[in-house]
């Protein structure tokens, strides 16, 4: 029998998604479920003096106001964004200042709306600069990576070198905004807790709420069947959760708690701004001497969040002198988290373009240019690769894209108003996996039951895992059924990282074979099943000391009004090497997804704080723009074959986040190429097309 | 909340005497305002059983010259069909740029008037045809011209109690367009917008401006030097092209943009005079249609 990993198989939960069937976290109905509607802070800095909830109880339906005052207490844990309503003191306008409860959502969102609150106002302060005087070093920075780097002697390399580069890029503060706001249902059953949530990892969510309410792991559930996305929002528990379970315990009711659109832009994270000085030296032939990347970002005064920006540099190109950094500032900001790509979306954005600028500058291609800096071992640290295809993608997507055609002036090509050019920049990110748990149970019937605790937020995780254990089992995939979205079901790695598969598909793979073997020695199925568990924890703790990454390179066309600075990207190409694809069908949305997200980040993304009040102003769709349908035109994602046998037993690296990676970049190299003027700040709106 | 949904113009009319009462058309400014906090209706009455507001005609041509009646509540979509784009082409392309489907769909010609946003995307174009707004309340009726009705960013000339039954607009023969500029290609409120509008038997030009200025504004020392340089007699295809971008800096004089997130003052100026440059060169440059 052939099997299915690798083939276009369409999602499995697709039906029941489109006719309404499945379940998401905020659809569970139950008896006597009353609904939390948070009310927010209106100043940045400052105490809650008082909350007067006397008128607000004597409306209709509502339950409970529920304040510092009142609120259950909860245990210490190191995230101050889940100790909701734990004091008064509040660190950024829109934080959680009380949860009205009532019978309907309207009822607790009519409370909510005129609840008075009085305020201690203290003046904040909000506004990043690369000049802020409180801008510290962190410790490290996401995941668990050093601040800075230093590999020989940068400010010697920049002094000896024949050209140099040397700019600064910015991105703004963008919002994830998955299309699923976050969303949670909770009832106690006893001391027992259960949460519908929304998340991309249930067990990152029963950890949270197991330490905040102080409970043992059996006594907490977290089911998450169905996601509607999560960019990095949902990674881990977010504080409607927590009052969700916290007004379920004080009212003896089940209670749902959803966030709304404009809420999302305060409380669940989103990409930090940047400032990112880059400076480059190389030879004439744009061989690098010297890389040096230096990164200013923010974080809140809750909880500290250091994007790791710069290590995009760390592994894309050879130098003898390379050095990285962060500083970081706390302001009286909502916090900023995870948002897809992490640090490697905004950190190739600016080494991308420099990378441009510096191609420019030597005359040389830039496809030539990233190929004669290619390294042999990892440019930071010197550690062997497991597998390195930035070459042939580059190659594969100039063939494809026919770059060979490619009249190298910029602000040449002129159809009509529009000024056309085209742009290329690389894209990489980390191929890790982490441990995980599953179980695979051999029914009577010949048919298979895998469990584990894995979200399928939107990417077809589902149904690639399913592919994954048919081929194992060497069964056809209507024979297995991949249950996830449980914690009842054993730690696993959340959607993050684009870390699913590499770690999901692992363990399945092992508790399959276990399952083979325990089958084989059983003779057969026994009548009362079989069932077989795996843990991948000793596995990859035994990993070689590799570098693991994916790598691609992506192509853009754009087209300029050359009196209005409209931008149109007729065109976006994108060729991958991420290990082996699962499913062509689910990844290739990925791919595009990311891309897209790319473009947006390119041209319209962009959260514009208010000095004056300390808050995200255009925190609605109205005002935050995305790409529209209309905004993406052709737009094609392909990978090129990779093998590589040191990274776990499918062979996969990942694919959620490398779309989004050097997008922007290849935009604005593009938009350099068809009008001469670089654009060094994202989003590259029309106005500063005219005057950048 | 209650909700009336009465079936004739009569019954709306004698129903909005009571002052409480909001008017809710297709709802896509109204239940935004709502989800906002920013309005809060305790009674509010529907047009949308109200079969003779979502009706248009074509009114014979007793007044000099003809004019096109439509109902309060007819719909973008509406204006969409091949019958009413034809009479009324600037107000079609409009229409099309105006957010997606669903709300193209459910989004009316008198909410656009009654918002009075800056933005509104028929604006220009009701301005540029100098439409006029019939309006009913238990008084009877009285027609307000859209340059008066619309009296600064949200706000009109509407009183409490009044409702829009109907837009009239000419029937021009000439070239007539809308423009706009808006940072993505579908879903987006416009930065800087206009419409331009010939009317080749009074040798008339009319251009109107949207997004950059508190409501739609009339160009109208451009407009007379337009006509003025025009040689009406000859098609403009073999006459010396006028020159269109001092035309384009007329117009971006009469501009009253302001700075705001969506764009700055400057851009607004610069891009409401390329507009106006483009359109006047499809209207009478060379290859044009007038
Ligand atoms: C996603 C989205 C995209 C949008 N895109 C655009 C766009 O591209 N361009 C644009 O111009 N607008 C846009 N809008 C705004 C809106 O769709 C338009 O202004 C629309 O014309 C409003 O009409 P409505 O019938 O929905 O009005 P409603 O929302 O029902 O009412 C709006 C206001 O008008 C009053 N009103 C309505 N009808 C009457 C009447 N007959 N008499 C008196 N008062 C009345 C109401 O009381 C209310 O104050 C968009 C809105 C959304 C939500």
């Amino acid at each position: 029998m052939s099997g299915t990993v690798g083939a276009p198989v369409s999602r499995i939960e697709g039906l029941s998604k489109v006719t309404g069937e499945a379940r998401y976290a905020a659809d569970f109905p139950l008896a006597g479920l009353a609904h939390g509607w948070i009310v927010q802070s209106t100043i940045a800095r400052g105490r809650v003096e008082s909350v007067d909830a006397g008128a607000a109880l004597q409306m209709p339906g509502v339950l409970a106001v529920v304040t510092a005052t009142n609120a259950m207490r909860l245990q210490d844990v190191d995230d101050g964004e889940l100790l909701v309503l734990q004091d008064q003191q509040v660190h950024y306008r829109g934080q959680t200042v009380a949860l009205v409860v009532g019978d309907t959502l309207e009822q607790a969102r009519a409370a909510a709306d005129g609840l008075p609150v009085e305020y201690q106002a203290e003046p904040h302060d909000v506004l990043l600069s690369a000049s802020h005087p409180r801008l510290f070093a962190p410790d490290h920075v996401n995941p668990n990576l050093p601040t800075d780097t230093l590999t020989g002697d940068v400010e010697a390399g920049l002094a000896g070198a024949a050209v140099t580069v040397d700019h600064t890029y910015s991105t703004p503060a963008e919002h994830n905004n998955p299309m699923e706001p976050h969303a949670t249902t909770a009832f106690w059953d006893g001391d027992r807790l259960t949460v519908y949530d929304s998340n991309q990892g249930a067990t990152r969510v029963h950890q949270a709420l197991v330490r905040l309410f102080g409970l043992e792991d059996s006594a907490v559930r977290v089911v998450s069947e169905h996601v509607g996305g999560g960019f990095g929002s949902k990674g881990g528990a977010r504080s409607q959760a927590v009052l969700a379970a916290m007004a379920a315990r004080m009212l003896g009711r089940p209670i749902r708690v959803v966030l709304s659109r404009k809420q999302l832009f305060s409380l669940v994270g989103y990409r930090t701004p940047t400032i990112q000085r880059v400076r480059l030296g190389s030879d004439r032939g744009g061989r690098l001497v010297a890389l040096d990347h230096q990164v200013v970002e923010q974080t809140s005064t809750v909880y500290e969040f250091a994007e790791q920006t710069a290590v995009f540099s760390r592994v894309m190109y050879a130098t003898p002198n390379l050095s990285t950094s962060h500083r970081l500032v706390a302001l009286d900001v909502p916090t900023p988290r995870w948002m897809r790509a992490p640090g490697e979306a905004p950190g190739s954005f600016a080494v991308e373009s420099a990378m441009d600028e510096l191609a420019e500058a030597c005359g040389v291609d830039p496809i030539e240019l990233r190929i004669r800096n290619e390294p042999v071992t990892e440019p930071e640290g010197g550690r062997p690769f497991s597998s390195r295809n930035l070459i042939a993608c580059l190659r594969e997507g100039a063939s494809r894209f026919r770059w060979a055609e490619r009249d190298p002036r910029p602000g040449t090509r002129r159809d009509g108003q529009w000024l056309m050019g085209t742009g290329v920049a690389a894209s990489t990110y980390p191929a890790r996996s982490a441990p995980s748990t599953a179980s695979v149970s051999a029914q009577e019937d010949g048919s298979f039951i895998v469990r584990l605790t894995a979200a399928d937020i939107g990417t077809g995780a589902r149904t690639a895992l399913t592919q994954v254990a048919a081929d194992e089992l060497q069964v056809p995939m209507d024979k297995v059924e991949v249950r996830i979205g449980d914690s009842d079901f054993g730690p696993a790695m959340i959607a993050g990282g684009s870390m699913g598969m590499a770690s999901w598909g692992w363990v399945v793979v092992k508790a399959c074979r276990q399952l083979i073997a325990d089958i084989d020695r059983c003779g057969g199925v026994p009548d009362d099943g079989l069932v077989a568990r795996a843990d991948t924890a000793d596995d990859i703790a035994a990993q070689a000391d590799l570098v693991r990454h994916s790598f691609g390179a992506q192509f853009a066309e754009v087209r300029v009004d050359v009196d209005t600075g409209e931008i149109r990207v007729p065109r976006l190409l994108g060729v991958f090497a991420a290990g082996r694809i699962v499913n062509a069908k689910t990844a290739r949305s990925q791919l595009i997804g990311g891309m897209t997200m790319g473009l947006s980040m390119a041209l319209f993304e962009e959260s514009l704080m208010d000095a004056e009040f300390g808050d995200y102003l255009n925190h609605d769709f109205a005002g935050y723009h995305i790409a529209a349908n209309a905004d993406v035109q052709r737009i094609d994602a392909t990978w090129i074959d990779e093998e590589d046998d040191q990274l776990n037993p499918l062979g996969v690296k990942g694919i959620g986040e490398i779309g989004i990676v050097g997008t922007a970049a290849a935009i604005a190299n593009a938009v350099y190429h068809a009008t001469g003027q670089r654009q060094r700040h994202l989003p590259i709106r029309p106005d500063r097309v005219l005057s950048p | 909340m209650t909700i009336l949904s009465p079936t004739s113009i009569d019954e709306a009319v004698a129903a909005l005497a009571d002052p409480a009462i909001q008017v809710l058309a297709g709802g896509t400014d109204f239940m935004v305002e709502v989800n906002a906090g920013h309005r809060r209706p305790d009674k509010v009455l529907s047009l949308r059983h109200i079969p003779e507001l979502r009706t248009w005609e074509q009114l014979p041509a007793r007044d000099d010259p003809a004019h096109v009646r439509l109902g309060a509540t007819v719909t973008y979509t509406d204006m969409l069909q091949p019958d009413l784009a034809q009479l009324l082409p600037a107000l079609a392309h409009a229409a099309r740029t105006v957010g997606s489907p669903q709300i193209r769909n459910a989004g009316t010609i008198g909410g656009n008037l009654a918002t009075a946003s800056p933005a509104g995307d028929t604006l220009p174009v009701l301005a540029a045809l100098e439409a006029v707004v019939e309006v009913a309340s238990p008084l009877g009726v009285r027609d307000i011209p859209v340059a008066t009705f619309i009296t600064g960013p949200k706000r009109t000339a509407l009183s409490p109690g009044e409702l829009i039954v109907a837009v009239r607009l000419p029937l021009l023969d000439g070239h007539q367009e809308f423009r706009k500029i808006g940072v993505r290609n579908a879903m987006v409120i416009a930065v800087a917008s206009l419409a331009l509008a010939v009317d080749t038997r009074t040798r008339t030009v009319r251009c109107a401006l949207g997004s950059v200025g508190p409501g739609p504004i009339r160009a109208t020392e451009a407009e007379e030097w337009l006509a003025g340089t025009i040689d009406w007699d000859r098609p403009a295809a073999t006459t010396e092209a006028p020159d269109l971008a001092y035309f384009g800096r007329l117009v971006a004089g009469a501009a009253q943009p302001i700075d705001d997130h969506r764009g700055t003052a400057a851009y607004r100026r610069h891009a409401i005079g390329v507009l106006a440059e483009r359109a006047a060169a499809q209207a009478f440059g060379a290859g044009s249609a007038a």
